[in-house]
């Protein structure tokens, strides 16, 4: 380690504290006080993006050891999850109208064990308020959409930023009462300064990388098996798909007219299945988190097709249209699960409901 | 206990009735509940200030007292206004905003609710205040912190939905005060604040320079190096996948069955001309390829699964136990410049918005449907398996009879006079009410009943539909 102590000075403190921070915690565990949930918190975190090295799920759970399988396993993260530009990411000052865009597998588990001691009516009287409930956010959403709508339209062209456009609730808020928001302006301020942080760290990667590569000293094997293959044949299956769509028919067809039919009716099955294709396809490019609603007219008057352009290239935009239509995908197969699930239980009452005696049924 | 669901049993049956957009009178209604419940503890205020209005030399509590109670005495006949200039058209303008702000003048000292719409209007009363009377400071001061903390909302939508109405109210009302911002008249003169101007475009420079910063070639290739390195060590150099990207899979595979079930459905069994008959094929062939593909992509991951959980540091070999409890950063997959790009989500109408906003309010309440019908059957199921050993025996919870006139069956039933059924039960668990079985326009099916009976029956009745026939 001794050699290396020079490396340390040019890094930008952020690092330098996160390092400093992860080696330290586990050289002098009494400086940093951590339970082992934390450790097995950290091991479990790195099996779950696929960490797979041994030796890191073998350090004890005290914390007592372990500093370069923990620089190793930081670093190897600090590469798969991009972890600077994630965190930058996530931290982003929000100045504009956030709306969430998740496509989440929100389970809700709902807890057993008390069924017998349940009054059923007061859950049926639970879930008329519930209704209630859910049908008055639904027109406060609506009445909130039309005054944001409003706030879009009138103060676009105002923006300094081309791309955005149009004002944000903030923003508009800002016009009338700028001292109330210097907190924002300190966010904004701050995160410039990140930013800049992030910048001289690009300038330093080179070191550090090197001098992690140069922290790998022992390896039991030499070599690898290519994993690019794998990776190669999963995400090639949805090639597969488009060309099996554009092979099937039209060489054994005799006539010509039959043929050009015959490429049509092709043409537009795949459109027909192009929404499924589209699904079973998708590469990671969906976007997640929360995104600033913007108002484009469809008919910009002002707007040039060089301008469209810049938006396209320079943000990572979501159209409300694409959300739109996988909401309603995923709308459609809840509502489907959703029935499936009572007509189970219908099912089975009746079954039950048929041994029973004294009990009058009425089925529709 | 049977008055109250009794009582309740129109909300439930109404709740399904209706579609889900709700006519926006409704908001007004939610309203105009908060303001008639805020007035009381407002009119306390006024009353002991009063009191001690004239003999008090302290300015600041003079100011406020003086403001309260013109304002809160003249409250009564605003308040009338407000639940209508609340709603869509705010055409009321000006009562609405004072009235308002006296709201919150007077009830600044009380506990705020924890709802987010509450919390903004403290921003209101801070928006309309300074501009509104002379003496603003102090209210000013009382609201700082309530702002704070509003502040902090900032951007969540409940918030501003409240922080527009004094901009709406800009457009359409007629302001007597020197700040009142007309909207739609400065259109184009609007321009925010200059340090505000300089923070954000400092910063907007500061995220595409980082944006466009590339990874330079030595560190890509010494960083290259070290994950290759690393990943030979790695126990099976051949990647599976990793729990991160099976679950990525999955939510990708998730609402495929019900789209390809709905393809399958479309799909008529008899075809009119040949060229139908083709293009079904196709589509069914295609469809056929999509299905072995995701079977074999989910028969990968499922192997997957199996040696990942093998390797799982400290779960009990229970699956259920292993991801929830690192829930990772969703989107790391994707390439690092596009993270750091601006996030936008741009829509082109007001109906794309307005169906945004709905569509991911039915499929958050789906997901809680879902989950309520999963606990409704599970306490059917038990309920109708604890009674079968019990003939003739009411559990505590089925005790009162539904009110006459609402009894479904019970006519025909007491032809005997002993089946006097006793409580009901929906099994779709959405609250149905069996009177709508007697209605004679339902058009919609209704759902399946079950009713207890006191003093135990021998003869079990069956009813179908709308006709209630006994079984010899």
């Amino acid at each position: 380690m001794g050699q290396y102590k020079e490396v340390f000075h040019p890094l930008p403190p952020v690092l330098y504290q996160l390092l400093i921070k992860t080696i330290y915690s586990v050289l002098f565990s009494i400086i940093f006080f951590f339970s082992d949930n934390q450790i097995r918190f950290v091991k479990s975190v790195l099996w779950y993006h696929g960490y797979d090295r041994p030796e890191l799920y073998r350090l004890p759970s005290d914390g007592s050891a372990g500093s370069r399988e923990l620089l190793l396993a930081f670093s190897w993260l600090l590469h798969r999850l991009s972890l600077l530009e994630q965190l930058l990411a996530r931290n982003r000052v929000k100045t504009g109208d956030q709306t969430s865009v998740q496509k989440a597998i929100t389970e809700i588990a709902p807890e057993y064990g008390l069924e017998d001691r349940v009054d059923v009516r007061y859950l049926q009287w639970l879930n008329g308020r519930l209704r209630f409930q859910w049908r008055s956010l639904h027109a406060q959403h609506q009445e909130l959409c039309k005054l944001l709508h409003k706030i879009h339209v009138f103060t676009s062209g105002s923006h300094m930023d081309q791309i955005l456009g149009h004002f944000s609730v903030t923003e508009t808020d800002l016009v009338r009462q700028p001292e109330n928001y210097k907190q924002l302006l300190q966010l904004l301020e701050s995160e410039t300064m990140q930013l800049e942080a992030f910048l001289e760290w690009k300038q330093l990667e080179p070191v550090y990388w090197q001098w992690m590569v140069m922290n790998q000293t022992d390896f039991e094997r030499c070599s690898f098996l290519d994993s690019n293959i794998y990776h190669t044949l999963f995400f090639s299956f949805p090639f597969f798909l488009f060309s099996l769509q554009v092979k099937t028919g039209g060489e054994d067809l005799q006539t010509e007219e039959f043929s050009v039919a015959a490429r049509k009716i092709q043409e537009s099955v795949e459109l027909k299945l192009l929404d499924l294709t589209y699904l079973c396809a998708e590469k990671k490019n969906k976007m997640h988190g929360s995104c600033r609603l913007v108002f484009r007219s469809k008919h910009p008057a002002s707007k040039t097709g060089f301008e469209r352009s810049i938006f396209k290239e320079h943000v990572s935009a979501v159209s409300a249209t694409e959300v739109i239509r996988e909401l309603q995908m995923r709308e459609a197969s809840l509502d489907r699960e959703l029935k499936q699930l009572r007509e189970e239980c219908r099912q089975r009452l009746d079954k039950i409901a048929e041994g029973l005696d004294g009990v009058i049924c009425i089925s529709p | 206990m049977g008055e109250k669901s009794a009582g309740e049993g129109p909300a439930p049956k109404n709740a399904e009735d209706q579609q889900i957009p709700v006519p926006v009178q409704d908001v007004p209604e939610n309203t105009k509940v908060r303001a008639v419940g805020r007035k009381p503890a407002s009119l306390k205020k006024p009353s002991s200030y009063q009191l001690r209005a004239p003999y008090r030399t302290d300015p600041d509590v003079k100011k406020l007292q003086r403001k309260a109670p013109a304002r809160c005495v003249s409250q009564d006949p605003r308040t009338a206004g407000n639940s209508s200039s609340k709603g869509v058209s705010c055409k009321q303008g000006r009562s609405h905003r004072t009235a308002i702000s006296d709201r919150e003048v007077c009830a600044s000292a009380e506990p705020l609710k924890t709802r987010g719409l509450s919390k903004s209007a403290p921003n209101e009363q801070q928006n309309f205040s300074i501009g509104d009377s002379a003496g603003g400071n102090n209210s000013v001061a009382a609201g700082k912190q309530l702002c704070d903390a509003g502040k902090k909302h900032c951007g969540f939508l409940g918030e501003s939905s409240k922080q527009e109405d004094p901009t709406t109210e800009g457009v359409l009302g007629r302001g007597t005060s020197p700040q009142t911002v007309t909207l739609q008249g400065k259109r184009c003169q609007l321009k925010l604040p200059l340090p505000y101007r300089k923070a954000y475009s400092r910063n907007s420079r500061a995220w595409e320079k980082c944006r466009l910063c590339q990874t330079s070639a030595d560190a890509a290739a010494a960083r290259n190096r070290f994950i290759e390195r690393i990943q030979t060590t790695f126990c099976s150099p051949t990647p599976a996948f990793s729990p991160a990207e099976i679950e990525e899979e999955l939510k990708v595979l998730q609402d495929v069955p019900s789209l390809l079930s709905q393809y399958v459905e479309a799909e008529p069994a008899d075809h009119p001309t040949l060229q139908r008959e083709y293009e079904s094929l196709l589509t069914l062939e295609g469809l056929q390829t999509i299905v072995s593909q995701c079977l074999h992509k989910l028969q990968l991951l499922r192997a997957a699964v199996e040696s990942q959980v093998g390797l799982c540091p400290d779960c009990t070999g229970d699956l259920g136990s292993c991801s929830p409890a690192c829930v990772p950063p969703r989107g790391q997959m994707c390439d690092s410049a596009g993270v750091l790009a601006v996030p936008l989500l741009w829509y082109s109408s007001f109906q794309e918005l307005s169906d945004l906003f709905a569509l991911k309010l039915q499929v958050s309440m789906l997901h809680q449907e879902i989950a309520l019908q999963k606990l409704f059957a599970a306490v059917l199921t038990a309920r109708l398996q604890s009674l079968s050993p019990l003939r003739g025996r009411c559990s505590p919870a089925v005790s009162s009879i539904p009110a006459a006139g609402r009894a479904p069956a019970a006519p025909s039933i007491t032809r005997t006079g002993q089946h006097i059924p006793r409580g009901y039960i929906c099994v779709c668990g959405r609250g149905c009410h069996p009177s709508r079985l007697l209605q004679r326009d339902s058009s919609r099916p209704s759902c399946a009943f079950l009713l207890w009976e006191e003093g135990g029956g021998r003869t079990r009745v069956s009813i179908s539909a709308m006709k209630i026939t006994p079984l010899r």
